[in-house]
């Protein structure tokens, strides 16, 4: 057996020499690549996470906006519906006062139409009264509508005032309308009949005047006293309306 | 064949005798270096084949390392790196005909385990000082003092034997055969030669780093436990 030294030698630097080649070009440049790869994968993950945080934070605006818009969305249309309800009350209330309007409208004419048709009626009815009491006292003979009303008339110029009677037919004829012709009995029967109430003796100035229907009318310049069916039919008309 | 205990030089430069497994050394230097040189000139973000195993290699190293050492493996790399990978060519260089593997001499053997040595040395004083690394010998008394500097002896000796018994076995009983039995029947014992030549690779590869460990002691650096793990 022998052991060469110079072997020895050579393999111990032989292989120094290798570590060296092999530390300068085969580990070094790939330990440093593979810690280049290291880096540049942190830089990239490092720039994902960056890069998704600003997406998230982007998708969270989207969503605040998105929720912005949805909010002002109701907004508007809750004071849309509200404005609509406004509007549409309004012109509910103004539709209701035009229509109460109206009706106020149509039921006051319609009440002046019924009145204006009452007193036509009234007058209808009056007319027909006047009529009816006309063609019945027609059957009746001409002294029956003047004489049957004499003493009313004298009832009636003897609750006038003192002063009042004093001044019929003191200085002029009493004008007497009559509802027929009277005969020269009948006028100086009423004209002694107003002599004893007036205290002093009259003269009469009779005419006749069918419209008063029967009775007589005194119609001197400063009082009229009537007593005729036609007075008392204006009367009663009067008196309907009056309680209308 | 000739004795694998004896060494006869091929020539002469000046003084110096060189022998063959110092020519397939060279060889392999230069292969190696071309190749590194070579595999390593354009490196990318996106590694390429070649790229990726070179990358895959360097990275079972480092976590091999950090795995042992429980330390930074930046330090050691270049040394257990370069020893796995010269032992695994210069094991396998046994396949091409007409070569020995320079591994089946004792010479580059004892350089490689020489080198382990001075490794081991220089890594403990650095990392615990002389005094601390003077120190573990006396561990866990100081009557351990002797038993630890035969260790440290025996365990050198051991790393060449076992190198050296193996590949030089290998090849003397693949010689034997090819001298009895033809081409083709050594070839089965030449695909086992590969195992035995990774598997002796990888061990001396990991009894360097464990006895470098061992050296530098187990409290690692507070700053090299972070290392870049891709």
């Amino acid at each position: 057996m022998s052991f060469d030294w110079w072997t020895l030698g050579l393999q111990t630097v032989n292989v120094l020499v290798l570590l060296w080649i092999l530390s300068h070009f085969l580990f070094r440049p790939i330990s440093e690549m593979l810690a280049r790869r290291q880096a540049a994968a942190t830089d990239d993950l490092a720039h994902a996470r960056a890069a998704r945080a600003d997406a998230e934070a982007a998708r969270a605006d989207a969503q605040a906006q998105e929720a912005a818009v949805a909010a002002r969305r109701a907004d508007l249309l809750s004071s849309a519906r509200q404005e609509a309800e406004t509007t549409r009350r309004s012109l509910l209330e103004e539709a209701r006062q035009e229509v109460e309007t109206l009706r106020a409208d149509a039921q006051a004419k319609a009440a002046q139409h019924r009145i204006a048709a009452v007193h036509a009626l009234q007058d209808e009815a009056a007319e027909l009264a006047a009529d009816i009491a006309q063609r019945l006292l027609s059957r009746l003979p001409e002294t029956a509508r003047t004489e049957g009303f004499i003493d009313g008339l004298v009832a009636a110029i003897s609750e006038l005032p003192e002063h009042t009677r004093a001044g019929l037919g003191a200085d002029a004829p009493l004008p007497v309308r009559a509802a027929a012709e009277m005969s020269a009995a009948e006028t100086g029967s009423l004209a002694a009949r107003l002599s004893e109430v007036l205290g002093h003796p009259v003269t009469l100035s009779v005419r006749s005047d069918p419209t008063l229907i029967a009775g007589l009318e005194l119609d001197a310049p400063h009082a009229v006293v009537r007593n005729h069916l036609r007075a008392d039919l204006d009367h009663i008309r009067q008196e309907l309306l009056k309680h209308d | 064949m000739d004795n694998p205990l004896t060494l006869e030089p091929l020539f002469h430069l000046g003084p110096v005798p060189i022998t063959a497994p110092v020519l397939v050394t060279w060889a392999i230097l230069a292969l190696l270096g071309l190749g590194s040189w070579h595999a390593t000139r354009h490196l990318s973000l996106t590694p390429g084949r070649l790229q990726t195993v070179l990358e895959l290699f360097v990275t079972a190293v480092d976590t091999q390392l950090r795995d042992t050492l429980q330390r930074d493996p930046a330090r050691f790399r270049a040394l257990i790196g370069t020893i796995f990978l010269f032992l695994l060519v210069a094991n396998w260089s046994s396949l091409v005909p007409g070569v020995e593997p320079p591994t089946a001499r004792l010479e580059t053997d004892a350089a490689l385990a020489l080198i382990v040595f001075a490794a081991t040395l220089w890594h403990g004083i650095s990392a615990q000082g002389l005094k601390g690394y003077l120190a573990t010998f006396a561990e866990p008394s100081w009557v351990m003092i002797p038993l630890n500097v035969i260790e440290q002896i025996t365990r050198t000796f051991s790393l060449i034997v076992r190198l050296f018994g193996n590949v030089m076995s290998g090849v003397f009983v693949i010689g034997i055969l090819l001298s009895l039995a033809g081409l083709l029947v050594p070839i089965p014992l030449m695909a086992l030669d590969l195992l035995t030549g990774a598997v002796q690779a990888y061990i001396f590869a990991v009894l360097a780093t464990v006895f470098i460990g061992a050296a530098i002691g187990d409290q690692p650096p507070a700053a090299s436990t972070q290392e870049t793990r891709p």
